[in-house]
Formats: structure tokens, sequence, C-alpha cells
């Protein structure tokens, strides 16, 4: 996306700036501030350039420590530009730059293809492409058939420095959008399982609204409560009568007949007549495994089974 | 705060927003769970569709029509019968051992408070005393 933030070209004979733009802007710094080496370097990558920088400046500039570097490539060269960042700091403040609206700081040495004209600086300097580096030159030294242009934000390039005091983000770019987007997920999660929630209970409600239409007269929760109770009840009662019913009814086999039963609210009591001791065994078994209470008539192999209700 | 100093914490405000919308629909999914536990706690369709079903067996209008079916599954000359709206006494004598069976399956799937079921055997024959309401 092209930048489209005011670029302010700083020099040191700059007037006082009066105004910054509201939106802030971007600051493109002539060679004045800054130290340019070309050098054609066999790395491939720009921190590995960075790393020799200092080496390369050596007995250049004094107090290195100073310096910092930025490197960039150029075509076939490496392009190291070492500059004093609280320099240039001291100098935007004492020209009226509100540093926190400063966005980026660029290097004129960035744009040189852009340059195909000379830039006046003030009314002696002028700054200049002089055969593939920025150099500030008088004016007077320019050739009457130059025409002067102005830079704009079009010249502004692709990557700069900022300034360490702004403030910065505490979180990077990546992490950021990292954390979004697993915290995006688990709200879409969210909204999903609330939606089919959501879903259940509106079905619930129509279902139970088109219950009670038909039963109006359970409307009421006592009655519903009321009529529940009465009915648990008789439904759990019973249905252990009629299992007892039909336990019983299972022990009637070849040898084993019926005599006696008795069955009410309370207890069960059941006869049965067995022809022998084999018999009268397995009913007993078959009575324990229904865990019914079982004792032997006297005199015989008849069995007694009974129980609780 | 300016827009510009804003941009400086753009990050922070994007997981902001995330945090936002997640918290947003966190609350938004608790809140249909808890609805859903409301109707839950209260009455749930379940629950109404049981209390029906209990109406439907036990608090059946027709019951009175079914036990009356009992009458006959003997002859007439077996029974002693006594019903008095929702109670009913009978008495069924020399019952054969398939009119027995006949008339315990019956009883088991009538949905009828069985109060007495009596079965006595007398050499061969059954007699059976029941007692039931509804």
């Amino acid at each position: 996306m092209e930048n489209t933030k005011t670029l302010m070209l700083v020099h040191s004979g700059m007037k006082y700036l009066t105004s910054m733009p509201s939106d802030g802007g971007n600051v493109l710094l002539t060679p004045q501030f800054y130290t340019v080496k070309r050098e054609a370097i066999p790395v491939k990558y720009a921190y590995q350039a960075k790393r020799i920088a200092p080496s390369l400046f050596e007995g250049l500039l004094e107090n290195l420590q100073a310096y910092k570097y930025f490197v960039f490539k150029e075509e076939d060269v490496w392009v190291f530009i070492a500059y004093d960042l609280e320099m240039i700091r001291t100098f935007l403040e004492d020209k009226g730059f509100d540093l926190e609206k400063i966005s980026k700081i660029y290097f004129a040495e960035q744009a040189l293809n852009d340059f195909s004209s000379p830039v006046l600086l003030g009314e002696r300097e002028a700054l200049v492409n002089l055969n593939g580096t920025m150099t500030v030159v008088p004016q007077i030294a320019l050739s009457s058939d130059e025409k002067p242009m102005q830079i704009s934000s079009s010249f502004t390039p692709k990557k700069g420095i900022s300034f360490e005091g702004r403030k910065k983000s505490y979180i990077s770019s990546n992490e950021a959008y990292t954390l979004a987007s697993i915290l995006a997920l688990f709200a879409m999660l969210y909204f999903v399982e609330g939606s089919r929630y959501g879903g259940e209970n509106i079905a619930q409600e129509q279902e139970m609204q088109a219950l009670l239409v038909e039963y109006p007269s359970l409307q009421s929760s006592y009655t519903r409560e009321s009529i529940a109770d009465k009915y648990k009840a008789i439904d759990k009662k019973e249905r252990k009568k009629r299992d007892v019913i039909k336990s019983l009814s299972q022990m009637i086999f070849k040898g084993s007949t019926l005599t006696s039963l008795s069955l009410d609210n309370k207890k069960f009591q059941a006869e049965f007549a067995c022809k022998d001791k084999r018999v009268s065994k397995k009913l007993q078994e078959l009575a324990k495994k229904e865990k019914f209470n079982t004792s032997k008539v006297a005199n015989g192999n008849d069995v007694k089974i009974e129980g609780t209700l | 705060m300016t827009f510009t100093q804003l941009k400086a914490y753009k990050n922070e405000m994007i997981v902001g927003v995330a945090v936002l919308l997640l918290l947003i629909s966190f609350i938004y999914k608790q809140g249909k769970v808890s609805s859903r536990l409301d109707a839950t706690t209260g009455t749930s369709v379940q629950e109404l569709k049981e209390v029906i079903a209990l109406k439907k067996v036990w608090g059946n209008k027709k019951t009175t029509k079914k036990v009356d079916k009992l009458k006959t599954l003997v002859p007439p000359s077996k029974l002693k019968w006594s019903r008095k709206s929702k109670k009913l006494t009978a008495s069924f004598n020399n019952l054969t051992h398939p009119e027995l069976n006949r008339l315990v399956t019956k009883v088991m799937n009538l949905a009828v408070e069985i109060e007495k079921l009596e079965v006595k055997n007398m050499g061969g024959s059954y007699h059976v005393e029941f007692k039931c309401k509804w």
C-alpha cells in the first residue's frame, strides 16, 4: 500500500517548523545527517550486512558508539548508512518537530532514483543525485538548464527507522494477529455453541407450549407436581407387584405347581408343590436369584416363597 | 490522544477487540446455557411428557371398560362380580389352567391398583380372589 503521509525533507539549513500535519508525517533526511558507504559484500541477508556495518565505518567516523546503522540492498551492492539518532532527534526538536507525530525517518539515499532533478534546500544549497550518490551542493554549482523539483510522498521508501523513544507496541504484529485469530476462533465457537443452545431453548419452549395447550390442566406447576407425585408412587408400586407375579409365574415348570398365591399392597406369599428334592432345590435357587425369602413347608418338598413390596 | 498516537497501539487494539469479542460471545453462550438451565430446573418438556404419560396410563377413563372385559374371560357361572364406581371385588371359581393364565395376564396388563390377588389350587382347579381400584 502506498504511503500517503506527508514526506518532509529535513536539511540542516531548514527553517523552524511552525506546524506539523495533523495526521503526522514522515521525514526524509539529507546526507547532512548520515554517512553512506556502498560495498559489494557477499552476504545474503540485511541482518548479516548490518553486523559488519560498524567495521566499515572505522576510521571514517569519530565516536562510533553513537552511531546506528541502516542497511539496504541496491542492485548488486549493499548500501550502509551510519546515523546518529540522538543528533537527529535533537535537531528535529530544535526545529519544532513533534517527535510523537513522526512515523518514520528515511534517508535520501533510499529514494535515489526519484531525484531526477535537484531539490533546492533553502536559498543556497540543493540536493542532487550525483553519480548515484545523494549529495548536497551549492546552488551556484547547478547548471542553469537544470529545473529544480519538489519532493512528494511518492518518494517514500518502503523501509525506514523510527525513534526508539517513540511509544511502541508492546506486542508485535505477528503476535497480535495470531492471538487475535485464536481469540476470534474461540469467540466463534462460543457463538455457535450459544446459538445451538438458543435453538434448543426455542424448540423446547415451543414444544412445551404445544403440550400445555393440549393439556391445559397441567399449566399449573402445583397440579403437575401433584399429579406426578400421585402417579409415580402408583406406577412404582404396581410395577413391583407385576414384576413379582411375573417372576413367580416363571417358577412354574415341570415338577413345580403353584399351590397358592397371596398378594396385597404390602407383601406377597406363594407356595409351590415340588415333586422331588431336585425341583425343590431348583425352585429355591430361582427364588434366591429374585431375592425372595424361601422356606420349606414341613414334611415335604414344597417351598414357600414370600417377600415385601 | 490523537489518531497517530492511537495508531501506535494498533496491535494492542486488535488483541483488545478480539478479547472483547471473546467476552461478548462467552456471555452470550452463558446466557443461553443458563436460560436452558432455568427451563430444566423449572419443568422440562421431558418432565411434562412423563406426567402426561403417567396420567394417560393411570388416569385413563377407559380403564372401567377394560376392567369389565375381565367378566368375559370366564363363564358367568364361575364368577362373582361386584364393581362399585372404580372399585372391583371379584371371585373366580373352578378355573382351568388356561383360564387362570388368561386372567392373570389380563390383570397384569390392566392399569389398576391391585389391592388383593389370591390364587388357590383346589385339586387341579383354581380359585381366584381379586380386588382392585383405579
